[in-house]
């Protein structure tokens, strides 16, 4: 059964979560915060150090030109030598120094004396220093850093001068200026090595106030005529206050760099170092990444663990909860095992179990209750069913009597009616057959014929209205105890039988006591008999019986004939009254028959088969006690 | 000769019946309600009273016994054309009643019958 995980489960997993990322989540927030921002200032600071680091290179190469200079000019007699000499010496400088270009000696006025260079003519021109600033620092100062310019368009060179002194005046005295072009190429060149073309970071040298480019890790950014950094850049640099420095800066272009810069000392240049903010930065990124990689991993398994704890708590109260439900279903067997712990779970969990117990009993009451009622249900539906089925039967009963009782009542007034004129008509013939019979001679004998007609019709209207008025007669019932046998004995032993009938009569020994109506018994009785005779006119057997039943609480009289049998479709209708299949008759026969055994407590009964017969049984109550008389004939 | 009074609101029955009785030698009157059949009867008085006990105005038995306060001898003869019960014949017979006859009659013996009445007078 697969594991269902309810809201609580849901609820206590959000909140453990909350709890336990939520600070988290602020920590980590800060410490990549914190980490990025001191790893930036730690690679800022790098790059100001790197800045810083190569001014001092710069200084030292300008200084190591300006000592060799200041001792040449300081030598006794360099300022007695003749041009000769000094020429000398001078030479020898620019071969032992390859970067000194050209070397010349000025007068107190500014005047070149004496012009040197490695790509001088024989006789170069002579310039004017005079106001050079140079000229004037080098006599102030006693040394001098002048004007860069490009040799040949191309290389950047630097003006280095030292003052000539007098060291014999008392006191010393300056007496000229030793000055020299120095090529700054190595500078470029270290610089190249340095920051090799293959790395990201890349450096400069510039001059604050004009933004000569003097040196560039990248030589082919600096020898060229019009060598310059980006504006951009130069502008942010050359404004800058500070000694050293550094920042983020957007470029024009878009991109961003990291830069730094240092002031080279006693001179007005600055080391410019550069590189893309992405390469700078990317330790800081690396390290974000790896801590974001570490707070992912601990969300991960922190949800793990919440998963479980949340499912370590829920687990008894689902349990409960699937045991509950099932109970709700009506299972009270097979629940779920419900674990006890020493908590409020536990308690809830023995509170279920005593709880499903006593459900369980009341249950079984309420279903032992309900079965009860259903098995009362059903009685009292057989109940109701059976008295609906007599109250039926009753009412059906009724509606019949009621209609028989209307038959009777009408027959009665019909019968009775009919008898005044039947009694005119009577009176009528009976009093021309008087009158003719007077007449000598004799009537015409069909006359005489026609009268007999009349009279006999008279008679048998009179016992047709007879037998109407007999059936629907309320006669008071007079019963007389008598042995049936011996009493049909009596009935058959008076019978007119006509000779084709045969006469098959099985009266029991056991001469039954009966309480009938003599008169009312005989006549249905008659009936039947009747009957029997006129279905077998030609040949045939009655059968006559009268036994006591196997019950031995009721006694039946049979009377039975070959006739051709009630076709079934009539055999429901043959009591009715007035219902009849002779041509001649009243249909009241077996109409009579039946209100006879109904105001005996009995029954009537027919078993018809077409073409063999028909058997009528009329069953009776046997008399409570012994017969008080031997019963008789009806007349007895 | 013997008088006989008919009472009975069918015409044609008492009709019938008095021209019957008359073949047979009786002298026959008729009346066609109780209140006529009494006074006729104060008027003739008859021998033998034959009267129908359904009549219009009154029942047969109150005739019978009206007329049986006036005479002992007087034969009645009470006509019926419905069964009657042991009770009702009863008490006919107990109000004076001498017999009772059914319709339709068998006139022959009606006729032998009160032949046989009279003479026990």
């Amino acid at each position: 059964m697969p594991v269902r995980r309810g809201k609580l489960f849901s609820k206590i997993l959000v909140w453990f979560l909350l709890v336990s990322l939520a600070p988290m989540g602020v920590v980590g927030y800060h410490l990549i915060g914190i980490s990025q921002m001191s790893l930036r200032k730690e690679i800022l600071a790098m790059q100001e150090a790197e800045a810083a680091g190569f001014a001092d290179t710069v200084y030292k190469y300008v200084t190591t030109f300006r000592q060799v200079l200041a001792e040449t000019a300081a030598i006794e007699e360099f300022a007695s030598m003749d041009a000769r000499t000094q020429q000398q010496y001078l030479n020898r400088i620019m071969q032992v120094h390859l970067a000194i270009l050209e070397l010349s000696v000025l007068n107190p006025q500014g005047i070149e004396q004496m012009r040197t260079g490695r790509f001088l003519g024989p006789s170069p021109e002579m310039r004017n220093f005079e106001t050079a600033p140079i000229f004037t620092e080098a006599m102030r100062r006693g040394y001098a850093v002048g004007k860069l310019e490009r040799f040949q368009g191309l290389y950047p060179t630097a003006a280095i001068a030292a003052a000539i002194v007098d060291q014999k005046a008392q006191p010393a005295k300056t007496v000229g200026v030793l000055m020299a072009r120095v090529s700054l190429n190595g500078l470029t060149s270290m610089l190249g090595m340095e920051f090799p073309a293959a790395g990201k970071s890349s450096a400069a040298v510039v001059d604050k106030r004009s933004g000569f480019l003097i040196a560039h890790s990248n030589m082919k950014e600096v020898f060229k005529p019009d060598a310059r950094l980006p504006e951009d850049i130069l502008k942010v640099i050359t404004t800058q206050t500070e000694s050293k420095g550094g920042g983020d800066m957007p470029l024009g272009d878009g991109r961003r760099i990291l830069g730094a810069y240092a002031d080279v000392r006693d001179l007005d240049w600055i080391v410019y170092v550069q590189q893309p903010v992405e390469y700078a930065y990317q330790t800081a990124v690396e390290m974000k990444a790896q801590i974001l990689w570490v707070l992912v991993w601990v969300v991960f398994f922190t949800v793990l663990l919440s998963w479980a704890v949340a499912g370590h708590i829920t687990q008894p109260i689902r349990v409960l909860r699937e045991a509950a439900a099932r109970l709700g279903r009506g299972q009270f067997e097979d629940l779920p095992e419900v674990t006890t712990t020493n908590d409020e779970i536990g308690d809830l969990a023995q509170t279920f179990l005593a709880m499903s117990e006593s459900l369980k009993e009341k249950t079984g009451e309420l279903i032992g209750a309900k079965q009860e009622l259903e098995r009362f249900t059903k009685f009292l539906e057989k109940r109701v069913e059976a008295r609906t089925r007599e109250l039926k039967a009753a009412q059906d009963e009724l509606i019949k009597k009621e209609r028989l009782a209307a038959i009777g009542q009408m027959a009665s007034v019909v019968g009775h009616e009919i008898r005044n004129p039947l009694a005119v008509i009577n009176n009528s013939i009976y009093f021309i057959k008087t009158k003719l019979g007077g007449v000598p001679g004799g009537t015409d004998p069909k006359i005489d014929k026609h009268v007999k007609i009349i009279e006999s019709e008279i008679r048998q209207a009179n016992g047709i209205i007879n037998e109407i008025l007999t059936y629907s007669r309320t006669r008071e019932l007079k019963p007389e105890r008598v042995l049936l046998s011996a009493w049909m004995e009596e009935i058959l032993s008076v019978y007119p039988f006509p000779p084709h009938v045969a006469l098959d009569k099985r009266l029991d020994a056991a001469n039954p006591a009966v309480d009938i109506d003599t008169t009312e018994m005989q006549q249905a009785v008659r009936n039947l008999i009747n009957n029997a005779l006129e279905v077998m006119p030609v040949k045939g057997t009655l059968s006559v019986q009268a036994r006591l039943n196997d019950d031995r609480r009721t006694a039946s009289i049979l009377v039975g004939d070959t006739g051709p049998g009630i076709p079934p479709d009539v055999v429901d209708k043959i009591f009715s009254p007035f219902f009849t299949t002779k041509a001649r008759g009243t249909g009241l026969g077996l109409a009579v028959v039946r209100k006879v055994m109904d105001r005996h407590g009995g029954a009537v009964e027919v078993q018809s088969e077409p073409g063999r017969g028909t058997v009528f049984k009329l069953t009776l109550p046997v008399a409570a006690a012994a017969p008080a008389a031997p019963g008789g004939g009806p007349n007895a | 000769m013997a008088k006989l009074l008919i009472i009975d609101d069918d015409a044609h029955l008492r009709e019938s019946l008095a021209e019957v009785l008359e073949l047979e030698g009786f002298e026959c009157a008729q009346a066609g309600a109780a209140h006529a059949g009494i006074e006729a009867a104060k008027k003739l008085d008859p021998d033998v009273v034959i009267m129908d006990i359904q009549l219009p105005d009154s029942s047969g038995f109150q005739i019978c016994q009206t007329l049986r306060k006036r005479s002992r001898d007087t034969i009645l003869i009470m006509m019926t054309g419905r069964f009657l019960s042991s009770e009702e014949k009863k008490q006919g017979f107990e109000l004076g009643a001498d017999e009772y006859i059914t319709k339709p009659f068998d006139l022959a013996e009606l006729s032998a019958r009160i032949k046989q009445l009279l003479s026990r007078k």
